[in-house]
């Protein structure tokens, strides 16, 4: 028997939400972009379960998109956690704050 | 086949070719580029000499030439304006050009005595400015619309700016210059309203109508000659009132150039030029472009009565005014260029009471004479070794003849005496405001009789002031080392002085109305070649002829001739006496003032009147003072208005995105953390509010 589509939005909020707490309190931006693809991986979830749902394609060929879309940010972002640490000699995110007023 | 008419454009390119030549060129040429500038005024010379005989319908049966050459801005909807340059030619423009270009010509010989040989630096862009100058001029001459007109206006008064400040290195001249080019810009100021103002109003600044291939196209003067047979109204005036009003904005910038009261205080000042220069400035261009373009646009003045009274008394007034400052001046130069001013106050007062040919006949007299003047004086300066203090010279009659015997004939021609040229003119000047004053009713005849009264007196003071200057310089004992052993002068002074001394002896020749209506002789050359056939030619397609003039002097403003004494011939015969007398009588009492060989100053005579006319009247004061207490305290208050009032509204503002800015960037951390948290909170809280207020939709 098929599992109610309410747990499936259930799972995917609370990945979400601990990839929200990950940016909020993480000052490591190798955790940070893993955050980040929690939350992207969340929103998969629910595309893919509405997809289910729904009875059609449409969700499960977005999620694809959306994962050849987070490959491409992952290249860009470890990308610029490498320039953070040549310039930086860390990768706290905090400390790259010059760019300010 | 190329007519004369397919090369007057070459006229003023020619001198403008000179110009490039001169400045680029002229420090490798052996006369530094003088040589450029004669060849081309030369040329310009028998250009406009073979224009003139096409005008005189001497190769064939064109002529005139009236076309628009160029279109520089091209009006895209129905109702708007062209810009176009064009080409006019008739006798008026023919005429003018060979004095212009003849002056020219011989004020380029002339420098080549003046600078050249007395090792002046720097020839090359006096060179360049004398090309300029004269092409400018001629280029003006030959406008045949109001704007184009405007534009070379305005670059004569930029190449007087450049010549009056030739030396400068000194203090004066640059002064002069810059004053010379601010006075005159007072007055373009308003010619360029006028400007606008005409082609605002008729769409068009044309002189006169060109044939085109899509029909002809009307003149303003035509136009405004309609409108007033119509009793249009144009923005709320009466068809008449507006004329004046435009005819005034227009004179405004020949008051300024053509030196009249209240402008005429840049003109002296002026001298501190070279003397060429002051010659050129003088005779043929600057000064004579205002006069000029009252004559060109005059179709337009002899439409409003108004306007015409007050040429008739500006011109006036300034004649007697300007020749009282020139009794008590002491140099040489200064006693000319107040003739000048006084001069072209004549010519104004005929072309104010109806005069036509009157004020171009002294135009073209005045140009001749009033060169030989300057070149002599030149040639006295030069011989002085730059000294032009009268009360230094004396005596130099048996020195230096060939200047001598011509600057005679020049003076004689300048004080009115028969029978050289300036009596003829301002004989026929006096008369025809006599004429006219007397002729026409109401106000405008007093104010021709007024105007022609103090044109009289200015006659006496003419003959004093020219005869004062002639018995000090040439005759006497010599007063100083310099005057008894003077520099002696080349043929490349001599000569241009040897051509206009026979010329202000006998040009008057071309139009001695007095004796042809005396004799019934038909030698009143100047008047034909102004009036044309009576049947077709030129009058016909352009209007700018003495007949139609006349009409609308007639029709319009009812200026009409009247003979006060007896008939025409008595009334010609008195007036010519009286101004012959009251010249003969200046002259006299300068002779017995001054006429003697050791010559004391007699200003002292006058009195109180004397510190008020060896200061101008307090002209310069005075103008000083409404530029420094008038102007300035104005000035002032409108920059206070500008920088409190204006810019505080504006600083208020921004002041306030600035400050909202100060508080608003302190939530730029820098830190990404702050950043996610800030958009996380700002998200919630979009959630929040949609949930409470129900919803997008």
């Amino acid at each position: 028997m098929a599992i109610e589509s309410q747990y499936y939005l259930l799972l995917s909020a609370a990945i979400f939400c601990i990839g929200v707490y990950g940016i909020l309190t993480r000052q490591n931006a190798l955790l940070f972009l893993m955050s980040v693809e929690l939350m992207l991986n969340a929103a998969n979830i629910n595309l893919v379960a509405f997809s289910f749902y729904h009875g059609n394609l449409t969700g499960q060929v977005f999620s694809l998109f959306t994962m050849a879309l987070a490959a491409a940010e992952v290249a860009v972002g470890i990308g610029i956690v490498l320039v953070l640490y040549r310039n930086f000699e860390d990768i706290d995110v905090t400390k790259a704050a010059t760019m300010r007023w | 086949m190329a007519g004369a008419f397919d090369f007057v454009p070459a006229i003023a390119a020619l001198p403008l070719l000179a110009f490039v030549i001169a400045l680029f060129a002229g420090q490798y040429m052996p006369k530094r580029g003088a040589e450029a500038g004669i060849a081309a005024t030369a040329g310009s010379l028998i250009l406009s000499i073979w224009t003139a005989l096409t005008v005189a319908g001497m190769t064939g049966s064109e002529t005139f030439y009236n076309e628009n050459l160029y279109t520089w801005v091209a009006g895209v909807a129905d109702s708007a304006v062209t810009l176009r340059l064009g080409v006019l030619v008739d006798p008026l423009t023919a005429l003018m050009l060979v004095i212009v270009s003849l002056i020219a010509l011989l004020v380029h010989v002339f420098s080549l005595g003046y600078m050249n040989d007395e090792g002046e630096t720097g020839l090359p862009r006096y060179y360049a400015g004398l090309g300029l100058f004269t092409a400018s001029m001629l280029a003006f001459v030959f406008s045949n619309n109001i704007l184009m007109a405007f534009m070379f206006f305005e670059l004569v008064g930029l190449c007087s700016y450049l010549l009056i400040g030739f030396w400068f290195r000194e203090d004066g001249p640059p002064s002069a210059a810059k004053k010379a080019f601010l006075v005159t810009r007072f007055g373009d100021y308003f010619f360029l309203i006028g400007v606008v103002g005409i082609f605002a109003t008729f769409g068009t600044g044309l002189f006169a109508p060109v044939e085109a291939a899509s029909g002809t196209m009307e003149s303003f003067p035509h136009m405004a000659e309609m409108a007033i047979e119509e009793s249009e109204t144009f923005f709320g005036y009466g068809a008449q009132t507006w004329m004046t009003i435009l005819g005034l904005l227009v004179l405004g910038g020949v008051v300024g150039k053509s030196a009249q009261f209240p402008l005429h205080t840049w003109l002296p000042d002026a001298m501190e030029g070279p003397t060429p220069v002051s010659a050129l400035i003088h005779a043929a261009t600057m000064v004579a472009a205002g006069v000029y373009l009252v004559a060109r646009m005059y179709g337009f003045y002899a439409l409003s009565p108004q306007a015409l009274a007050v040429i008739a008394l500006i011109g006036g007034f300034t004649a007697l005014f300007a020749a009282t400052m020139g009794v008590v001046k002491q140099e040489l130069k200064q006693v000319l260029a107040y003739s000048t001013i006084s001069q072209y106050g004549y010519m104004m007062l005929a072309l104010g009471a109806g005069g036509y040919v009157a004020a171009v006949f002294h135009l073209t007299t005045h140009a001749i004479f009033k060169a030989l003047l300057f070149l002599g004086a030149g040639s006295v300066i030069i011989a002085m070794h730059h000294n032009e203090n009268m009360w230094d010279m004396g005596g130099l009659k048996d020195k230096m003849p060939v200047t001598y015997w011509t600057f005679l004939s020049g003076s004689l021609a300048l004080a009115g005496i028969v029978p050289f040229a300036g009596f003829w003119s301002k004989d026929e000047v006096l008369f025809e405001a006599l004429i006219h004053g007397v002729g026409t009713e109401g106000t405008l005849g007093a104010m021709f009789l007024l105007a022609y009264a103090m044109g009289l007196l200015a006659v006496f003071f003419t003959g004093f002031y020219t005869f004062r200057m002639v018995y000090l310089t040439f005759h006497g004992n010599a007063r100083t080392d310099v005057a008894r052993d003077p520099e002696p002068v080349r043929w490349n002074v001599k000569a241009p002085l040897a051509v206009l001394g026979i010329g202000a002896a006998t040009v008057g020749l071309v139009n001695m109305a007095p004796v042809e209506k005396l004799t019934g002789l038909h030698i009143d050359f100047l008047h034909q070649w102004l009036d044309g056939p009576e049947e077709g030619g030129w009058p016909d397609a352009l209007s700018t002829d003495l007949h139609h003039y006349e009409e609308l002097l007639h029709n319009v403003p009812h200026v009409d001739p009247a003979y006060p004494i007896g008939g025409e011939q008595t009334t010609l015969i008195v007036s010519a006496a009286l101004s012959l007398g009251l010249a003969l009588g200046g002259v006299l009492l300068a002779r017995s003032l001054y006429g003697v060989d050791e010559p004391v100053e007699h200003t002292d005579k006058l009195g109180g009147a004397k510190a008020l006319l060896t200061h101008n009247y307090y002209q310069d004061e005075s103008q000083v003072w409404l530029a420094q207490g008038v102007t300035v305290p104005l000035a002032r208050a409108a920059d206070k208005f500008d920088q409190g009032v204006v810019d505080g509204v504006v600083n208020g503002v921004s002041s306030v995105s600035l400050f909202t800015g100060s508080r608003f960037r302190r939530i730029q951390s820098g830190v990404v953390s702050n950043y996610a948290a800030l958009m996380t909170l700002s998200l919630v809280l979009l959630l929040v509010a949609f949930v409470v207020l129900g919803g997008v939709a």
